[in-house]
């Protein structure tokens, strides 16, 4: 077991890590500040320490926007996490949990248990559920073809698009009243959490984290072939089954809190594999990029039309969309990698 | 011996003069059985044996309602969807020389829907105004798909060209998503129409999309020559005497009118683009000319299946057809992603 031990990062690393964590920690601090009721970053401090004189900043403050910060940074950061981790393993860029369809599918099996079909589970269980078939699914019909190339990704665009059709069969069975209702699960937003799966999700994250802070000298081998990485001592299958079974736990985890919000695994590791040192995988700074990503397209969605509030998965799809359209149509062969 | 000897003796072009005859009867026959179900089977009181009573004319006053107001109009509306999104798929497949390139996956749909979107905002409602207006999106999606087929690269990898269309497709999701939060009442309209249905239509939609269907059926007996030279190779067309440029430009026109118009219709169906000239293809081999006149029977009868079997499925609830499509087509995404080698048209 020495060679998963705890290797500190380089130092462009760290100082992009830094960054990175300055510029969540100014979103957040926006976040707090913005609103319908504007409040002074120096009353959100007080708010926060439990000093301030004034009672509605602190209900506002402490009630209503830090819980719906702290989900959508927990969220960002652990689909981020998760995409750069599956990105390593599929050796493939576009191979990120949304894309190859497994957020549609932790979707369908949450949704299962919110409308009632008889299976009592917790939505935070269920999904986890659902995130797994759909990488067993994904990575099992890869098959022969291996996971580079398009056609892995085109597989998991399929079983994406299975399950969103389940999702809108078990949504239109129960009939809600009210189509608001059973909107976050199509779209991703950040109204439909509950405490719990909120709280699930820090601890999933935590954990996942740690164990990637271990695995990250493997993490990093696994971008080179399969004998390079075992000339270099990997045990090639156990790396991969962990990292899965982290990137699942931390996608499904993030999509019981968020319903499946696109793009975010894709664009945050983009960003943060452009500010540290290349050949290095960006793992911690990935989940900083996407945890400020998240907490500013939602603080976009809540204030841009306000009093309306836009989702923040539109936002992400509206953001993210036309970056991956670019990525795929723009003329050079460059390799997916 | 002799059966080996004079198996080996066929030519191995063999696949392409296979006949036609007896798949267009078959198709033909199950299209039939299809149309009659549409009829039979639904939600509401009217029985079986009602409908049949007054198919020949002698039903109660309520069931002669039923059939004649509601399900004939459905029946029509998905015969024609099924129609024109199958003939714009195979050509589309034809011309980009990929058997993944559905009008559904790579957002010409998208882009007519989410003209109707932005029509339906601002408040056009007749039913010829928005066939135009999708037919004006699928116009954009298409002409966009065409040019990103040309940049360099692209044409040889399939599965690209999908992956590109289905970010322009949840691009324009989104930004359809946006506008139906902007205004409630829109909002209720488009949410209805975005799913896919041909539920609730009149025969006023219907008859606003006949012309151009006939426009676009009369420019594919035109192209369906010069687009079987085509697949020989650009060359090979150009020295049978055709133009390439030509070719790309009316098919482009055709598709966005079959498109617009399916889209108007019925919403944003994917899938069907792609299951229609998969099956007709299996039948009719490589020919496209062949795989066109098998999509003609084919093609209704998927969308009119696929309606009956959302009308029955979740009764007395309706699931949404689109739904159903995307069920059945995926897995037949799966299936040609999965083969081995992509079959090359």
């Amino acid at each position: 077991m020495h060679r998963y031990r705890f290797t500190m990062p380089d130092k462009r690393t760290l100082v992009a890590n830094l960054v990175l964590l300055v510029l969540a920690g100014a979103a957040v601090m926006t976040s707090l500040s913005m609103g319908t009721v504007q409040i002074a970053p120096a009353e959100v401090i007080r708010a926060l320490t439990g000093t301030t004189v004034d009672p509605m900043a602190a209900f506002v403050i402490n009630e209503l926007r830090l819980s719906r910060v702290m989900a959508g940074l927990l969220s960002g950061a652990a689909l981020a996490l998760a995409g750069c981790l599956m990105q390593t393993l599929a050796r493939n860029r576009l191979a990120t949990p949304g894309i190859i369809g497994i957020d549609n599918a932790a979707t369908a099996f949450a949704v299962a248990s919110v409308v009632g079909t008889g299976i009592a589970l917790a939505p935070s269980a269920m999904a986890l559920a659902g995130a797994a078939t759909a990488t067993v699914l994904a990575f099992g019909l890869a098959g022969a073809n291996g996971t580079r190339g398009y056609r892995f990704i085109v597989a998991g665009l399929g079983i994406g698009a299975i399950a969103g059709a389940v999702t809108q069969v078990m949504l239109s069975q129960v009939a809600i009243d009210d189509a608001n209702a059973a909107y976050p699960w199509t779209v991703g937003s950040l109204n439909a959490r509950t405490p719990e799966s909120v709280q699930l999700l820090a601890l999933g994250l935590a954990v996942g984290w740690l164990a990637l802070m271990f695995l990250s000298r493997a993490v990093n081998s696994l971008q080179f072939s399969d004998p390079v990485a075992i000339t270099l001592g990997i045990k090639l299958k156990r790396t991969r089954l962990l990292g899965l079974g982290l990137s699942v736990l931390m996608t499904g985890l993030a999509v019981s809190v968020c319903g499946p919000v696109g793009l975010v695994a894709l664009l945050a590791p983009e960003l943060a594999r452009s500010l540290c040192r290349p050949g290095k995988v960006p793992l911690t700074a990935s989940a900083l990029a996407g945890a400020g990503f998240m907490v500013v397209a939602d603080l976009l969605g809540r204030t841009l039309l306000s009093p309306l509030e836009i989702p923040v998965g539109i936002i992400t799809a509206i953001v993210g969309s036309p970056y991956l359209l670019w990525i795929l149509l723009r003329p050079s062969t460059r390799s997916l990698t | 011996m002799s059966a080996s000897l004079s198996a080996r003796a066929k030519p191995r072009n063999v696949v392409a003069s296979r006949p036609l005859l007896l798949p267009l009867t078959a198709a033909g026959f199950f299209l039939f059985w299809v149309i009659v179900a549409s009829l039979v089977y639904g939600a509401g009181p009217v029985t079986p044996l009602e409908v049949l009573a007054t198919l020949v004319g002698q039903g109660s006053s309520e069931a002669w309602f039923v059939v004649t107001e509601l399900r004939l109009p459905r029946t029509l509306i998905g015969l024609t969807t099924g129609l024109a999104l199958g003939i714009a798929g195979a050509l589309l497949q034809a011309m980009t020389r990929n058997p993944l390139a559905e009008p559904g996956l790579l957002g010409v749909s998208a882009g007519a829907g989410f003209a109707v979107a932005v029509a339906i905002l601002v408040g056009a409602s007749t039913a010829t105004l928005t066939t135009l207006i999708a037919q004006a999106g699928a116009l954009a999606g298409c002409s966009l798909v065409i040019a990103a087929t040309r940049v360099q690269g692209l044409g040889n990898d399939p599965v690209r060209l999908v992956l590109a269309g289905a970010t322009l497709s949840g691009l324009l999701l989104a930004l359809t998503s946006m506008l139906m939060l902007m205004d409630q009442r829109a909002a209720d309209e488009i949410r209805f129409w975005i799913t896919g249905s041909i539920a609730g239509k009149t025969l006023a939609t219907f008859q606003a999309t006949l012309p151009s269907l006939v426009i676009a059926l009369a420019l594919v007996v035109v192209v369906a020559r010069p687009l079987a030279a085509m697949a020989l190779g650009e060359r090979a067309a150009v020295g049978l005497g055709h133009h390439p440029g030509r070719i790309r430009f009316l098919i482009t026109i055709i598709v966005a009118l079959l498109v617009g118009a399916a889209t108007a219709l019925a919403g944003p169906l994917i899938f069907v683009g792609l299951v229609v000239p998969f099956i007709a293809r299996a039948f009719a081999g490589p020919d496209i000319r062949k795989t066109l006149w098998l999509c003609l029977p084919i093609g209704p009868a998927v969308v009119l299946a696929a309606d009956v079997v959302s009308r029955l499925i979740a009764a007395p609830a309706e699931m949404p057809l689109g739904v159903v499509t995307a069920l059945i087509g995926a897995p037949v995404l799966l299936a040609i992603v999965r083969a081995g080698r992509m079959p090359s048209l």
